[in-house]
């Protein structure tokens, strides 16, 4: 027989939880990555399954830039199917290009202006290099989900609005040492909203 | 004294007081872009003067020089091979120090305040073909000035060593 006290117990739990935007339903999650000696990593990639509409807007503008002869960011996050810029604010000309499967294109050589854009239509994660500057390289990280992030200087990544359920939460950078760069973790982000995650670099950036 | 006169050595005071205390950019005029320190030398102008006074006269002095600096600005802003090198240019700047290191190449009383040739050109990956293209402007600047075609060669044999730190793909 159910206790009127644990019955109460139970009606305020519940109460709580409907009051919490954050945990009925929708949910926001803060990811860390690190290294297996604990360092931040910034610049990787955090991802939840979702599905991608029309309507979304990213949230930051989609464009690549290059500048000091260098490009910005070094990692981006694209929604698939969407365009990105390339302005060059640079003070030189700089030729573009990527030989990703599925999204390989080519910029050619052009001076400051704000005109050139590519469409990338496949998932997965685009290099980009520059013909004239050995040392330019940053990534474009394409994704098939709204729930896409890039962690911080503090390794950190925001995920607002994710579905609560067990779900697969990927992590993913440009030099990560695993198989295609990534790691996978099964979770419930009703469960873990804060999940730690590790995934070893290669080399600096 | 001219205004400019003054102002060019009040501020070449003021460079070389404050040096010692602060990076203080030298030979940024105003209405030009700031720049990196760098030691200013006549060196790196890339060519030793002419001293036959005959081909200053030729090219028409300094006010020709200044001339014939504004058309070649002119024709590669108009030369769609190689106006994508210039277009980011501090143009104010640009002009000064080309009108100075033409002046002096070709034995008038200037001194060159720009940097070298080679530390300007880094990371523009000019072409062999590009590097012509812009000697034919300076041909149809000296051209328009009326300077003889045997004077504007001579000049034209004291830039053309100059490939090697401007040529760099």
């Amino acid at each position: 027989m159910i206790s009127i006290r644990r019955l109460l117990r139970f009606a305020l739990l519940a109460l709580g939880l409907a009051a919490c935007p954050g945990l009925a339903g929708a949910a926001e999650l803060r990811v860390s990555v690190t290294n297996s000696a604990g360092e931040p990593v910034p610049n990787a990639v955090v991802s939840l399954p979702g599905e991608l509409t029309a309507d979304f807007i990213p949230a930051e503008p989609l464009e690549m830039a290059q500048v000091d002869v260098q490009f910005d960011p070094f990692v981006l996050v694209v929604p698939r199917g969407a365009e990105v810029l390339f302005p060059n604010r640079d003070r030189v000309r700089h030729h573009v290009y990527s030989f990703a499967r599925g999204n390989q294109f080519e910029l050619e050589l052009y001076g400051r202006e704000q005109e050139r854009s590519v469409a990338f239509s496949a998932a997965g994660a685009v290099p980009l290099g520059c013909n004239i500057h050995d040392q330019m390289i940053a990534f474009i990280r394409v994704v098939d989900t709204p729930f896409a992030v890039r962690t911080d200087g503090d390794g950190v990544a925001v995920l607002t609005g994710v579905p609560t359920g067990m779900t697969t939460l990927t992590v993913w950078h440009p030099y990560g040492n695993a198989e295609n760069n990534l790691v996978t973790l099964d979770f419930d982000p009703a469960v873990d909203p804060a999940p730690q995650v590790t995934l070893d670099i290669l080399g600096q950036h | 004294m001219s205004f400019n006169s003054i102002m060019i050595a009040g501020l070449t005071s003021i460079a070389f007081t404050v040096s010692a205390h602060a990076a203080q950019p030298p030979h940024a005029m105003p209405g030009e872009l700031e720049v990196d320190p760098y030691e200013v030398s006549n060196a790196n102008a890339g060519a030793e003067p002419i001293t036959d006074p005959a081909v200053l006269a030729a090219f028409n002095g300094e006010a020709g020089i200044a001339r014939i600096v504004d058309g070649l600005i002119a024709g590669i802003q108009a030369d769609e091979r190689i106006e994508g090198v210039f277009r980011a240019s501090d143009w104010p700047r640009l002009r000064r120090t080309l009108i100075e290191q033409f002046c002096y190449i070709l034995g008038g009383p200037c001194d060159y305040t720009g940097r070298s040739m080679a530390s300007v050109h880094v990371d523009h990956g000019v072409t062999t073909a590009e590097f012509n293209a812009l000697v034919e402007n300076l041909q149809d600047a000296m051209d328009a000035e009326g300077v003889p075609f045997a004077m504007q060669n001579r000049f034209l044999a004291r830039l053309a060593p100059m490939h090697g730190d401007v040529v760099t793909r």
